[in-house]
């Protein structure tokens, strides 16, 4: 074999057994008698050990060894490891990790045998108390639950709102017993490629029978299958998997993205003629094409797991070298997002979180003193709300102090800042200031320079948002939201003149009518009334500069980030598309609210709209 | 004697729509809402069978209407008026206790297919 072919393989997975034990070593260290953590460390060393021989970096292999070797003395001792020991795995694992970058960028490490040395001596001067009790410790197998059963269901062909019947059968199958492995996931089932057909397994001790007639009756039904689980469910519901490049991925998607545009211009082609056997064969290609872009978006879906995991021991160190305690909680591990979108993520939330240990929590002194617990607690969770996917870092620590901020923002001349006035967001856009940050000194976390801005510009080019809200002494919280896949987004087509805009479906809370009489002018700007309050008006016609008015009944597209809102005024409401977003280099001088182009089934193309920049 | 239903909407167009699709199948329409805490309110009051309600209304919507109705009363049918696009929030009403839904604009025969479904 080419081992240079696995190369990104073998990083991918190195990357994954690091992760391992460097979470594993922090269990560890609050809890050195957990020797089910020296098991699982002693697993992902062994396995580098193999692949990096595999690979010919002999470097890695001989340290993976040395490792190893320590390990096993560990898991036959009956003492808990100590300190010194811990703190020895621990740099060990640094250079594990220095070394594999190092041979995959084809540098043989010369600093292996360093790294080596105080291991070997510490396997040499260990003293097993009893080494011949070398036992496997068994692990025990997963109980399958009994009655365990796979369903298949599939929704009718022409029933409204396929996601939500799902969940309704989902949501009455839950009072019958425990429902597992949902396929596809709920998320995916509330895009419009979902299809209607999915499964789940079922543990109950219901009759097939009434399972069935519970099902049918959430209505629009076409099928319900009932298959025995087997004993082993595991078995059953475990998916086979096969590694494959992201960038092949990547081109799949890309050809499905140009596919999904040729289909909507099939689709427009037929509507213009009425030509049955075209239309019929338009539904059909379009379902294929659907189908095909369902599957491709599920095959690109991983669990934030994979990048939060690498986060324990970053906060750790950290937190050393500030002489703060933390707590790290990670919540909502098991959220899926698109690969290239999670891809994105590691660097902005590692940014965040060193942020907050940095400037959010304060000394342990500090903390005792004003009546808080020594260590400072930061969460890190993800969750679902509507279309987006939500992460959120929290800290409990002394929140962001405005009058600083202000201060600072004087001292450099940036105008227009009053502290009566200045609100969270605003507060978040002066922090996102390229080179502005409060760190009174330059540390080797934060605090650089390189701040907010750079999470706020990353976020924004993924079609994602950011939001902050403190409160002094008490913490603080930035909250991201993304959409979960980047692939196709719905949009709404909007027409001025004759110019056409994109605005993501995500970002859109309603459209209304552009009634005078629920109108008032407040200083510069017009206010809407709308149901729940007024919301600030603007046009798309004056954003774009274009000349002219607009027809007498226009409508106003109301867009919504978070909490805040916005009225959209445009001529016409084309409807609803799926989008195909693309890199867009803004040249020089592009309005700052566009936030990428797509090419609409006639091959026009549009801009769309950044719903971020307007509210 | 026919089974009771409250209709929660915040336009006049679409209760009146809503009540006269239910009457003419022999439904009993007691009491209507126009926002979520007067639904809340008049299912307190009423105890009806069926209430319909509409997602988007003023002062608390749909959903947290629902959520408030089920804390009340667990076994309270609730059928959900949706439009087109609202799927997110309709599968959030089903998690808060809604046992149907009927997407705008109304087709009788799809609206009673449901009520019934739900009152079964």
């Amino acid at each position: 074999m080419d081992p240079a072919k696995y190369a990104d393989l073998f990083l991918d997975e190195s990357r994954e057994h690091l992760a391992v034990i460097n979470n594993q070593l922090l269990v560890l260290e609050g809890r050195p008698d957990a020797t089910g953590s020296v098991d699982a460390i002693f697993r992902a060393v062994h396995n580098l050990k193999g692949m990096s021989a595999t690979m010919g970096f002999s470097g890695v292999a001989r340290l993976s060894h040395a490792i190893e070797n320590v390990l096993d003395l560990v898991r036959a001792s009956p003492d808990p490891p100590d300190q010194e020991l811990l703190q020895l795995l621990f740099q060990s694992a640094d250079r594990l990790e220095q070394s594999i970058d190092d041979a995959v960028n084809g540098r043989e490490s010369t600093d292996v045998n360093q790294a080596i040395a105080p291991l070997d001596s510490f396997a040499g001067s260990f003293q097993p108390v009893d080494a011949e009790t070398e036992s496997q410790p068994p692990e025990s197998p997963p109980t399958a639950p009994a009655g365990t059963r796979r369903l298949e269901v599939r929704i009718r062909r022409d029933a409204l709102l396929r996601g939500a019947r799902a969940a309704l059968v989902l949501q009455r199958v839950a009072a019958l017993g425990n429902v597992l492995a949902v396929s596809p996931p709920q998320t995916s089932m509330e895009t419009q490629a979902f299809d209607g057909r999915f499964s789940f397994g079922l543990q109950t001790d219901q009759s097939d029978l009434e399972i069935e007639e519970l099902i049918r009756g959430a209505g629009d039904v076409e099928s319900v299958t009932i298959a025995e689980a087997g004993t082993d469910t595991k078995e059953s519901t475990a998916a086979r998997h096969v590694r494959v490049d992201l960038r092949r991925l990547d081109a799949i998607m890309k050809l499905v993205g140009e596919l999904t545009t040729a289909k909507a211009g099939l689709i427009e082609l037929a509507a213009g003629r009425s030509d049955p056997t075209l239309e019929a064969m338009t539904r059909k290609v379009s379902h294929l094409v659907e189908g095909l872009q369902h599957e491709v978006i599920q095959a690109r879906m991983a669990p934030v797991s994979q990048v939060f995991d690498r986060f324990p021991r970053g906060v750790r160190d950290a937190a050393r070298e500030h002489g703060k305690q933390v707590v790290l909680a990670i919540e909502g591990r098991e959220i899926e997002l698109d690969r290239a979108i999670l891809d994105e993520l590691s660097d902005p939330l590692l940014h965040l979180l060193r942020n907050a240990i940095d400037h959010g929590i304060e000394t342990p002194e500090e903390r005792v003193a004003s009546g808080k617990p020594a260590a400072g607690r930061i969460t890190l969770s993800a969750h679902r709300e509507r279309a987006m996917i939500v992460i959120r870092v929290r800290d409990d620590g002394r929140g962001v102090d405005r009058d600083r901020i202000l201060r600072k923002a004087r001292e450099r001349q940036i105008p227009g800042q009053n502290a009566d006035n200045l609100k969270t967001e605003e507060l978040l856009e002066l922090l996102a200031q390229p080179g502005f940050s409060t760190a009174s000194s330059v540390s080797d976390l934060s605090g650089r320079g390189v701040g907010i801005d750079v999470v706020m510009t990353r976020l924004r080019s993924i079609g994602g948002s950011l939001d902050m809200e403190s409160e002094v002494g008490r913490g603080t919280v930035f909250t991201l939201r993304l959409p979960p896949t980047l692939a196709i987004l719905p949009a709404l087509i909007a027409e001025v003149g004759s110019e056409r805009y994109a605005i993501p479906l995500t970002h859109v809370a309603e459209t209304v009518d552009l009634d005078a009489r629920s109108t008032t002018r407040d200083g510069e700007t017009d206010r809407l009334t709308v149901r729940h309050g007024t919301v600030p008006l603007s046009r798309l016609r004056d954003l774009v500069q274009l000349d002219g008015t607009g027809p007498t009944r226009q409508p106003v597209i109301i867009v919504q980030v978070g909490e805040r809102r916005t009225g959209l005024v445009v001529d016409r409401v084309v409807g609803q598309r799926d989008i195909v977003a693309r890199a867009f280099d803004m040249p020089r001088g592009t309005a700052p609210f566009f936030g990428g182009a797509t090419v609409l089934g006639e091959g026009e193309p549009v801009l769309i709209l950044d719903a971020a920049r307007l509210v | 004697m026919s089974q009771t239903v409250l209709v929660c909407d915040d336009a006049i167009f679409m209760r009146t729509m809503i009540g006269d699709i239910l009457r003419q199948a022999d439904y009993d329409v007691i009491g209507e809402a126009e926002t979520g805490v007067e639904a809340v309110d008049r299912f307190t009051e009423l105890k009806p069978d069926l209430v319909t309600m509409d997602i988007v209304m003023p002062d608390m919507g749909g959903i947290d209407a629902v959520r408030e109705i089920v804390k009340i009363d667990p076994s309270a049918r609730v059928l959900m008026c949706s439009a087109m696009g609202q799927q997110a929030l309709v599968v959030e009403a089903i998690q808060a206790g809604a046992k149907d839904f009927v997407v705008k604009p109304f087709q009788p025969s799809r609206v009673l297919e449901a009520v019934q479904r739900v009152l079964a």
